[in-house]
């Protein structure tokens, strides 16, 4: 992926210099959010080791665009700098940056494509995951927006369409995109363990997914298909090995005035190769996925409610298989995570936002590292996330 | 109390008024556009369609959520809650797919700047002066 970095670096380059060309041109907009919280993961590492209160919960961005003058081009990218304790790895990343071609564009029919770090326009809350006024909740349902593979779900360095048209049957979207994310030495180690010394490689992940809707129901369907590959390290107690992904999504949303439901479910299949010794070969389907109802007492005031379910193996939705077979050293709870959550958000002043919330836990199963786990410290069955954060956005 | 109830009930029947009369959608004179479905209108102030048929940039204008004008507007022509809207807005502008429109403060200043700005659209209420400004005809989807 050395090409697409070079491309990602060239592309901000451009952006930069013409966002100083353009001070004070009608073309160049920019804009950003900055958000500051506290949160704690009861009894787990999943935001710190020692489960307690922390202020780690931090996200700033900035983005701008540029359209080129006459022409069918824009340029768009966006700096984040996150904090989310052992949610992800802390620092300042390059969220998105594209050239995005205006392909096809009339009154019925609008085709864009996009080159470069492109974002993951294909699940509900993909796109805008780290933008707080966006989210309906701090921590989105793990099944899905699993944190430990969050830089790996946000985009990709490649290529992507985004298509919307209207018909006699209503709107429809296709958003497609291939490419691969750069994995860090920190994600690595969250992926498949501590101990690991080598690198994963994301050979592609290919996405695509189709969304019908009207003024009140949006329904959707998608596919993702991604392969990996482990480089072994230096005295690495892990082997080379590879490993693919593949997905099936399914989404509705319905709207009223005051109530927002949306759900989204998944079909996980995982296979790994070696990895662990040569010959080493498992395959098994996770499924999962969240019902969540949003009841807008004013523009406001928003109350949240959601059950997220996720089972690791869909042939094992208890874990006792697993347990069995690393002789108890891993519980059955590792081998799901149901979560219940309650939560309010309010906005208080324009571009300011209050959000405060509680999830009720069942399983670790979505707590990394993935391969190895960590039983030492996720060491309940039940256990508790609170959290408050507050956002402001220009 | 008795005045105060008369002035509310007043604002609040004044409000209500405003949000089920009809709102013509207007545009700078020099769009050449005379006709719009309500799905190509919503792809228009979702911000999703940016350019008109002939190539020229669309400059989308808005009054703030809670002028009734507006929500006359996403009632009766587009067909939106008000929120829906500003939510796609907010996700267009922070996931890189494009920006939010451009607020104004009142009618007076969406009519100076529509009749101003070449490609702008807007709207106002039915019975509104729009001398300086062309009417969109409105249809229904057909196609």
């Amino acid at each position: 992926m050395k090409i697409s970095v070079n491309l990602l670096v060239l592309l901000g380059f451009i952006l930069l210099t013409a966002s100083f060309a353009a001070k004070s041109s009608d073309n160049f907009n920019w804009r950003g959010f900055v958000a500051q919280g506290i949160i704690q993961g009861e009894h787990s590492n999943y935001i710190d080791d020692d489960g307690d209160f922390t202020l780690k919960l931090t996200e700033v961005g900035l983005n701008g665009s540029y359209t080129l003058e006459n022409s069918n081009f824009r340029l768009a990218g966006q700096v984040v700098y996150l904090n989310g304790g052992n949610r992800y790895p802390e620092g300042l990343r390059v969220d998105y940056l594209f050239l995005d071609w205006r392909a096809i564009t009339n009154l019925d029919w609008q085709v864009n494509v996009h080159l470069g770090r492109v974002k993951n326009y294909h699940w509900l809350y993909s796109s805008t995951r780290d933008v707080p006024h966006t989210r309906p909740t701090i921590i989105l349902p793990q099944s899905i927006y699993f944190d430990a593979f969050r830089d790996v779900a946000l985009g990709v360095d490649g290529a992507a369409v985004v298509a919307n048209t209207s018909n006699a049957w209503g709107d429809w979207e296709f958003n497609w995109s291939y490419g691969s994310s750069p994995i860090s030495e920190e994600q690595t180690k969250n992926l498949i363990a501590p101990i690991a010394t080598g690198d994963i490689e994301q050979k592609f992940v290919h996405q695509g997914n189709l969304v019908w809707h009207d003024q009140a129901l949006r329904l959707s369907a998608g596919l993702l298909d991604s392969k990996f590959e482990y480089n072994s390290g230096d005295e690495d107690f892990f082997i080379n090995g590879e490993g693919q992904i593949q997905r099936l999504i399914l989404q509705g949303t319905y709207e009223t005035q005051n109530w927002l439901l949306a759900v989204e479910l998944f079909r996980e299949r995982s296979v790994y190769s070696n990895l662990i010794f040569a010959g080493f070969n498992t395959n098994t389907q996770a499924e999962g996925g969240y019902i969540q109802g949003r009841y807008f007492i004013n523009k406001d005031l928003a109350l949240t409610t959601r059950l997220d379910i996720f089972d690791l193996d869909r042939n094992d939705r208890d874990g006792e298989v697993r347990a069995a077979e690393s002789n108890g050293e891993v519980p059955a709870y590792f081998g799901f995570q149901d979560q219940f959550t309650l939560g309010v958000s309010w906005t208080f002043a324009d571009d300011w936002q209050l959000q405060a919330e509680f999830h009720r836990v069942k399983g670790t199963g979505r707590l990394a590292p993935v391969f190895m786990p960590n039983t030492m410290q996720n060491d309940r069955k039940y256990w508790n996330i609170w959290g408050v954060q507050l956002a402001h956005w220009f | 109390m008795a005045n105060v109830t008369f002035i509310l009930m007043t604002m609040l029947a004044t409000a209500a008024f405003a949000e089920d009369r009809t709102v013509n959608v207007i545009v700078n004179i020099d769009v050449k556009t005379e006709e719009l479905t309500p799905a190509q209108l919503r792809k228009i102030f979702s911000m999703r369609q940016t350019v008109w048929p002939d190539g020229q940039a669309i400059t989308v204008f808005v009054l703030k959520t809670e002028n009734p004008t507006h929500q006359a507007l996403c009632k009766n022509v587009l067909r939106m809650f008000p929120y829906q809207i500003e939510r796609l807005w907010n996700k267009l502008a922070y996931s890189g797919l494009g920006d939010k429109p451009i607020e104004l403060d009142n009618v007076q200043e969406m009519l100076k700047k529509v009749s101003t700005t070449p490609g702008a659209i807007g709207y106002m209420l039915d019975g509104s002066s729009t001398e300086s400004v062309k009417t969109i005809r409105i249809m229904e989807n057909s196609k």
